[in-house]
C-alpha cells in the first residue's frame, strides 16, 4: 500500500499559478504542474498535477496526473493518478479516477468511475 | 578593439568624476578602446554598424538600461559581445540582473569576459532584455491564441519577464532564465479588499508569446521604452552574445 506522503500530488515544481484575481478564457493545455486560485472558464488540461484552492471556480472538464480539489468545479474530472477531494470542494460532474480519496463534507454530483491500471488488468485475468 | 559608447546624459559635468575614474580602471586592465559619444544627432544603428565594420571585439554601452536597450536594438543581428558599465544605482536593473557592479568596479566584469547568449524580447519590432510592464486597469491578454487571461482586479500589474529584475520574488520557487527560451507572465495583483489587510496575490504562466490589449496604458519595456498597445511579445529569433558577472541571478 502506498502510504499517505506518498499519495501526495507533488507541488514543489510549480510552473502555473492562476491567481485568485484571474479568470482564464478558452482552452489551457499545460505540461507541467499548475494551481488554480482563480476562475477558469473553457477545458484546463495538463500532464502534471493540479491544485484547485478553495476559492477557485472552475466550469470545464478537467485532466491531469494527480490532482487536489478544494474548490468549485462545474465539468468532468479525468484523473490519471490520485484525486483528493477535501471538505471545501463542490463537484458537479463526472469523475474518472485511478485513486481516490474524498473528506468528510465535500459535495459530489456526479457518476465516479474508477481506472483500473494495465497491471491490476493483468492481475485480475490471472 | 574595445568601443565604448557613452550615453548623451553622461555630457553632464556631475558625471565628470565618475568617468575619468572609469577611464583610469579601464586604462589600468588594459582595456582602453575607442570612446563613442551618443548624441542628437548621432543615429545610433549607424554607430554600431560602422564599428562592427572597422572590427570592433567588444562594444560596450555606459550609460543606464536605456542606454543598453537603445545599443541592444541595434546589435541583435549580431556576433560581438555587449560589454555593460552602469553609471548611477538608479535604472539600473539590467546590470544588477546580470550581476555587473557599478561604475569603475564594472571593469573587473569586462576583464573576466564571461561570455554568455541570452534571449531577446520582442515587443513588436522593439527588443527588450529585462520585462514588459504594463497596469492591470484595462488590460487583456490573448496567449496562443488558445486562451485569453482577464484580470478582475484593476490595480497591480502585469509585467513579462525575460531577465528577472531585482527586488521582484516571485511568489514561488521558479527558475527565471534568459536562457530558456521562455517567458514568465506575471501578473501582481490585490486579493482582498479588506484596506487592514491588503493580501497582494500572483498569477504566473510560462509562455512564448503573448497580445497585450489596452486602449489607455503603454506597455514600457526595459524601464525605459514605451509602445501603444496592441502589442505582441516573443523571443527573438536571434540571441545576444553579452559579458555577465559571476552574481547574475541565473
Amino acid at each position: 500500500m502506498f502510504s499517505k506522503q506518498e499519495q501526495k500530488a507533488d507541488f514543489k515544481e510549480v510552473e502555473t499559478i492562476i491567481g485568485p484575481s484571474v479568470k482564464i478564457k478558452g482552452d489551457f493545455h499545460g505540461t507541467n504542474n499548475i494551481i488554480v486560485e482563480g476562475v477558469v472558464d473553457g477545458s484546463l488540461k495538463t500532464s502534471g498535477n493540479l491544485r484547485i484552492s478553495d476559492k477557485a471556480k472552475i466550469t470545464a472538464n478537467v485532466e491531469a496526473k494527480d490532482a487536489k480539489i478544494s474548490g468549485e468545479v462545474k465539468g468532468n474530472i479525468k484523473i490519471r493518478g490520485y484525486l483528493e477531494i477535501t471538505a471545501l470542494a463542490k463537484i458537479f460532474g463526472d469523475i474518472e479516477v485511478l485513486s481516490l480519496s474524498i473528506e468528510r463534507g465535500a459535495i459530489i454530483n456526479g457518476k465516479c468511475t474508477m481506472l483500473v491500471s494495465g497491471e491490476e488488468i493483468k492481475k485480475q485475468q490471472k | 578593439m574595445n568601443i565604448y559608447i557613452y550615453d548623451s546624459f553622461l555630457n553632464q559635468k556631475k558625471y565628470e568624476s565618475v568617468l575619468a575614474k572609469i577611464e583610469t580602471r579601464i586604462t589600468d586592465m588594459g582595456l582602453n578602446g575607442k570612446i563613442d559619444r551618443l548624441g542628437i544627432t548621432k543615429n545610433i544603428n549607424e554607430i554600431v554598424n560602422q564599428e562592427i565594420k572597422r572590427g570592433a571585439k567588444t562594444i560596450v554601452v555606459v550609460g543606464n538600461d536605456q542606454t543598453v536597450n537603445k545599443i541592444a536594438n541595434a546589435m541583435v543581428n549580431c556576433q560581438i559581445p555587449l560589454g555593460i558599465i552602469p553609471v548611477g544605482k538608479e535604472n539600473n536593473d539590467i546590470a544588477k540582473a546580470l550581476g555587473i557592479d557599478f561604475e569603475e568596479f564594472a571593469c573587473e566584469t569586462l576583464s573576466a569576459r564571461r561570455i554568455i547568449q541570452i534571449d531577446v524580447g520582442l515587443a513588436n519590432n522593439t527588443c527588450f532584455l529585462l520585462r514588459a510592464a504594463i497596469v492591470n486597469q484595462e488590460t487583456t491578454i490573448e496567449i496562443d491564441q488558445n486562451y485569453s487571461v482577464e484580470i478582475l482586479d484593476k490595480q497591480g500589474e502585469t509585467q513579462i519577464i525575460n531577465l528577472l529584475p531585482p527586488g521582484i520574488i516571485l511568489p514561488i520557487k521558479i527558475k527565471v532564465s534568459p536562457q530558456d527560451e521562455i517567458l514568465e507572465l506575471f501578473i501582481k495583483t490585490k486579493a482582498t479588499k479588506n484596506i487592514f489587510n491588503k493580501k497582494i496575490s500572483y498569477s504566473l504562466f510560462q509562455i512564448k508569446k503573448v497580445l497585450i490589449k489596452n486602449k489607455h496604458f503603454p506597455v514600457i519595456i526595459d524601464n525605459s521604452k514605451s509602445i501603444t498597445p496592441p502589442v505582441e511579445i516573443s523571443l527573438h529569433k536571434q540571441k545576444l552574445n553579452i559579458i555577465v558577472g559571476h552574481n547574475r541571478n541565473f
